[in-house]
């Protein structure tokens, strides 16, 4: 598959990424290659097989409904965060 | 002619004590971020772990209308940017859901029935909240993978009225299986309305609009009237390609109208795919038989309250779509208060007074205990009707309870002895020699005067029942 340049404009604005002017041309040939490489997989015959085959087996682990807190957690994650205030995250405006 | 074509997506968060895939608490109204942890704040590493309670309420809701479980749900994810989502992805059902098929049956003004379909309804993990102040938006992730159900109806409603018909049995099924508060002002409980229109006899749908986030049943009925309107006004005026698109609208509460998000929808594209965190949610027996045990469902009180206690089935629908309201008619009834007396007692006297201080049923100052109290001296002729009602507006202001107490205190005992009324009667027929004459030569209209008189001479306190019947004894 190839990557053109509409593709990657739309990849950029799912991924939220801006990818330089002089980077475009590399960076399509770069997913081209990737793409390419997964489409190997395709030589696989996968006709009748379950599309959630997996070589795992039962279901999920589940918990009671017991809750738990540990006081500092949240905090030291706020300390850490770009910007925090009144124990709130604070973003760029978000414009509605 | 047109038809409107509505379908509802209504998300329920469940009332879990803690998220649907770590510990938090899932308390409301906490100090901002004090219920994270690294799991809902999305740091790498950490892992969610499925709440069994969130899986066995699904089930319970899949119980209640008649729906297939399925016994291995999965999980996916459905990617997409915002601050109120940390992991940039939402944790869904999107390919395999815990429940399909159901069904709601609603009540419709003209007495009948229609069945509403419910297609699915999936487990996913609710996001944060932003607040917006300036150049900046605070984040606070307190409700970040708190579980919802999001159930998802058939588009089988075709008004207004329909859809709120059906979104407030689906209110009070939730409430009665305790599955969900459902509380609209704190979000527990809100709607995203599918509508489109289309010319009466055509079968393929017109183009879907989705009005998203409503949070009460009144809105949903504008938001609904204003985009039939819209869409119809289009159709008229030649241009339904060009302003009816399929998109996603926001109801300004205000204006009473509905605005296009577009532009922001455009790059809408969730990626949807297996959460590979998580495996398929595979319900043990264990589940299925906590999940068995169901309350007395809406359906099954009105059945139980028209044939049983003999209450027209419009006031047992008024009754049954509250909780508390029911919780407080079957106090009235258990306590010996006649099902009858006890159905105006409660939805046009106490209601009515309660509707005046802007109070619900649960903030009632007057107890279920108290009101049948007051209902069965009425049926006893202790007091009238009348004075029922002075001693309800009595205890709604202040705060003595004991019935018999503020019966004599107040007096409104009616007078049922023979020989007071009797007194009465002689004295006030002995005033009116000339009426009572009148009435044996025939004016029977008279009798009503005779009655007034005697109880505007007890003061309204003679029971009317005895006084006709003595009345009559002496006039014959």
């Amino acid at each position: 598959m190839q990557i053109d340049s509409e593709l990657l404009t739309k990849l950029e604005t799912l991924s939220h990424l801006r990818v330089a002017d002089d980077k475009k041309e590399e960076i399509m040939r770069q997913l081209t290659d990737i793409l390419g490489y997964v489409e190997n997989l395709n030589e696989l015959d996968t006709e009748g097989l379950d599309p959630f085959f997996s070589m795992l087996e039962g279901g999920t682990p589940m918990r009671e409904d017991v809750t738990h807190k540990e006081e500092n957690v949240a905090r030291e994650i706020l300390a850490h965060a770009p910007m925090a205030e009144e124990d709130f995250f604070i973003v760029p405006a978000i414009i509605e | 002619m047109f038809e409107t074509v509505i379908g509802l997506e209504v998300h329920v968060q469940l009332n879990t004590k803690t998220k649907l895939f770590c510990s938090c608490p899932t308390s409301f109204a906490e100090h901002q971020n004090s219920n994270t942890c690294p799991t809902c704040l999305a740091l790498p590493g950490a892992l969610p772990v499925v709440n069994k309670e969130a899986a066995i309420k699904a089930m319970r809701f899949a119980n209640a209308i008649e729906a297939q479980i399925d016994e291995a749900s999965r999980f996916d994810r459905k990617s997409y940017f915002y601050p109120d989502s940390p992991s940039a992805y939402q944790i869904t059902q999107f390919y395999a859901p815990i429940l399909r098929d159901g069904k709601v049956t609603i009540d419709l003004a003209d007495g009948t029935q229609k069945t509403i379909r419910v297609t699915e309804a999936h487990l996913e993990a609710d996001a944060g909240k932003n607040m917006h102040e300036g150049a900046v938006s605070k984040v606070d992730l307190n409700r970040a993978g708190t579980p919802l159900l999001e159930i998802v109806s058939a588009p089988d409603m075709r008004s207004a009225d329909e859809a709120v018909a059906y979104l407030k049995k689906l209110h009070a099924t939730v409430r009665y299986l305790d599955i969900s508060d459902a509380n609209m002002q704190e979000g527990s409980f809100r709607c995203d309305v599918n509508i489109s229109i289309r010319p009466k006899g055509q079968e393929a749908f017109g183009t879907r609009v989705e009005v998203k986030n409503i949070n009460s049943f009144r809105f949903v009925a504008q938001a609904i009237a204003y985009e039939v309107q819209r869409q119809t006004e289009a159709y008229e005026d030649g241009v339904y390609e060009q302003e009816v698109v399929q998109e996603t609208r926001l109801f300004d509460v205000n204006k009473g109208v509905t605005r296009s998000m577009r532009g922001k929808e455009e790059a809408a594209d969730y990626r949807y795919f297996p959460e590979p965190d998580l495996r398929p949610l595979i319900v043990t027996e264990e589940m299925k038989a906590a999940a068995r045990e169901l309350p007395e469902l809406p359906d099954q009180k009105v059945a139980r309250y028209t044939s049983e206690w003999k209450i027209k089935r419009d006031d047992a629908l008024v009754i049954v779509a509250d909780k508390n309201l029911a919780n407080y008619f079957e106090t009235l009834v258990a306590e010996g208060a006649a099902p009858k007396q006890a159905v105006t007692w409660l939805t046009s006297e106490l209601t009515g007074r309660l509707n005046k201080l802007s109070k619900s049923i649960e903030e009632s100052p007057v107890e279920a205990t108290t009101l049948a109290t007051l209902i069965k001296r009425i049926e006893e002729g202790v007091i009238s009707g009348k004075g029922g009602k002075e001693l309800l507006d009595h205890m709604m202001e202040n705060n003595e309870r004991d019935v018999d107490a503020l019966i004599e205190k107040l007096g409104l005992e009616q007078v049922s002895d023979d020989g007071a009324i009797l007194a009465m009667i002689d004295e006030i027929l002995a005033d009116n020699e000339d009426k009572v004459a009148e009435y044996k030569a025939g004016k029977e209209k008279l009798f009503g005067f005779f009655v007034g008189q005697v109880m505007k001479a007890s003061k309204g306190s003679a029971n009317p029942g005895k006084v006709n019947q003595l009345l009559k004894e002496r006039l014959s």
